[in-house]
């Protein structure tokens, strides 16, 4: 099913393309389904039909009684009495000249025939889906070569039309007038004794107008032949698939059609089928937290740079204090206060001092400049270099 | 297009059934048997031929890629008269633009009644 709604142009009376815009309603777009279509056809045709039987007393108005064995006849009901040709006849069977017929018609015959609401809602989508097809509708036979587009929407002026000769024009503005005349050139009698049961004339189903209201559009377009009307509030499977085949084509007033969508329905908003998804440890997996909490990168950024700042504060006093320390060993037994930790970074110290104090004091004030330099750019490998290099000084 | 292959193919009022034999009367369907590939009307591109208006040459009508909703300019026609080779061969190159199938284009240049007029001296065969 396609989802693309392109957008229609709305007809003016003259046939061209007004500067109004309609997107095709979702019911366009309904799956085309003929059986569907053909079954409700089949069964509501049958919803008009009025009672007919023969009447209950046809072929027994006789008091006729088999004559039995014995007279050299057959044995089937014979007519009573005498002086007529009718006596002595057979009566009553099917078989018999004025007898009753095999199975005689009752009135209680099911005529009507219900369908399922859903169903005839469904039916009527198809076929208005099929309607918007040219395929389609040149298909079932419709003349529509010359039709600027389909679906074809005329403004919404053609409702207040009063006269048959507007009613004319527009449809030869619009070329729909070729299909009209098609109706002219088919023969009109109908074939087989329905002539004489006053079904004489018989015409072919040309275009279907569906308007919105009423102000006079269904006494304009009714006595052009093969024309139909309705309402978009009554749409009916019957008018719009004549003899249950899709694509009778369809002219629509612009009220009409843009109330196709209110009437029918656009699509529910599409919801997506989530999978589940493998559960990741966030306490382990970096990326699970950041998704989780984006936050958390800036925090562990912020602690790594507070963390860079302390440990170059520890570093700048340790240093302080061994220089300090330095210092008072030419006083001895004063001890440095700051402990074990203290004798450890003062012993690495000192053998690193050893290696290179004048490297050190020349790689402090550098090592400073590093860190102050780079922080703005907020890298965290340069971080981790300003670490090093603040172990090896 | 699937839709509509499944509506046409058995009731069409182009559809003719008489003598045993299924035929359809389509637009584009030079050789009108009733099948989905030589159906003239369901493809988004077709090609027909058909005899100009006043007998001299063949129109080659040719169906737009897009617009397909629109039937009024869906086609395009062209006319073509010359003579037989020369025809052919327009017709020949007009088909391959449209990146036929090489049977449709045997289908157009053999099979179409109309090729046999007056002004050829050579008659296509059959």
């Amino acid at each position: 099913m396609a989802c693309a709604r392109p957008l229609i142009s709305v007809y003016s009376k003259k046939g061209e393309p007004s500067d109004k815009n309609v997107t095709l309603p979702a019911v366009f777009k309904t799956p085309i389904r003929p059986d569907i279509v053909n079954f409700l056809h089949a069964n509501l045709c049958k919803n008009n039909r009025q009672l007919d039987a023969i009447s209950e007393l046809a072929g027994h108005q006789t008091s006729a009684e088999s004559w039995g064995t014995g007279r050299a006849v057959a044995q089937i009901p014979r007519v009573r009495g005498g002086g007529t040709h009718r006596s002595g006849q057979d009566g009553f069977g099917n078989i018999c000249l004025g007898g009753r017929m095999f199975a005689p018609t009752k009135i209680w015959r099911r005529w009507h025939r219900r369908v399922n609401t859903t169903q005839k809602r469904y039916a009527i989508r198809s076929a208005l889906a099929a309607s918007a097809l040219p395929v389609l509708v040149m298909s079932r036979g419709h003349h529509i070569e010359e039709v600027p587009e389909l679906p074809l929407v005329a403004e919404d002026k053609v409702e207040g039309y009063e006269k048959t000769k507007e009613a004319v024009l527009l449809l030869k503005k619009l070329k729909a007038w070729n299909d009209v005349k098609k109706v002219y050139a088919s023969q009109p009698m109908r074939a087989g004794k329905g002539k004489m049961r006053n079904r004489c004339c018989t015409q072919s189903r040309r275009h279907c107008i569906i308007c919105n209201g009423d102000s006079g559009t269904i006494k304009a377009f009714r006595n052009i032949p093969g024309i139909t009307l309705l309402n978009i509030s009554k749409l009916n499977v019957l008018k719009l698939a004549p003899g249950g085949h899709v694509g009778r084509s369809c002219i629509w007033t612009e009220s009409a059609f843009r109330r196709l969508d209110e009437l029918y329905g656009t699509w529910p908003p599409r919801k997506k089928n989530h999978l589940r998804v493998l559960r990741k440890n966030p306490l382990k997996n970096l990326r699970i937290v950041l998704k989780l909490n984006p936050y958390a990168k800036t925090i562990s950024w912020n602690t790594i740079l507070l963390q860079t700042k302390n440990h170059k504060i520890q570093m700048h006093r340790a240093a302080a204090a061994l220089e300090d320390k330095s210092d008072e060993k030419e006083v001895p037994g004063k001890k440095p206060v700051v402990g074990k930790k203290g004798k450890k970074a003062e012993k690495k110290k000192k053998q690193k001092r050893l290696a290179g104090k004048k490297v050190a004091v020349t790689k402090k004030p550098t090592a400073e400049k590093k860190p102050t330099e780079k922080k703005p750019h907020h890298r965290r490998k340069e971080g981790c270099c300003i670490n090093l290099n603040l172990f090896i000084s | 297009m699937e839709r509509q292959k499944i509506v046409m193919r058995t009731c069409c009022s182009f559809l003719i059934k008489r003598n045993k034999q299924t035929y359809s009367t389509k637009p584009n369907n030079l050789k009108a048997p009733n099948s989905l590939r030589y159906n003239g009307l369901i493809h988004r591109k077709t090609v027909g031929v058909e005899m100009a208006a006043d007998g001299k040459g063949i129109v080659v009508v040719r169906k737009r890629r897009s617009g397909q909703g629109k039937p009024a300019t869906s086609y395009v026609r062209t006319t073509i008269n010359e003579n037989a080779q020369a025809t052919l061969s327009k017709l020949l190159s007009k088909i391959s633009k449209e990146l036929l199938k090489p049977n449709s284009r045997k289908t157009h240049t053999q099979t179409h009644p109309h090729t046999d007029t007056q002004t050829h001296t050579h008659t296509l065969s059959d």
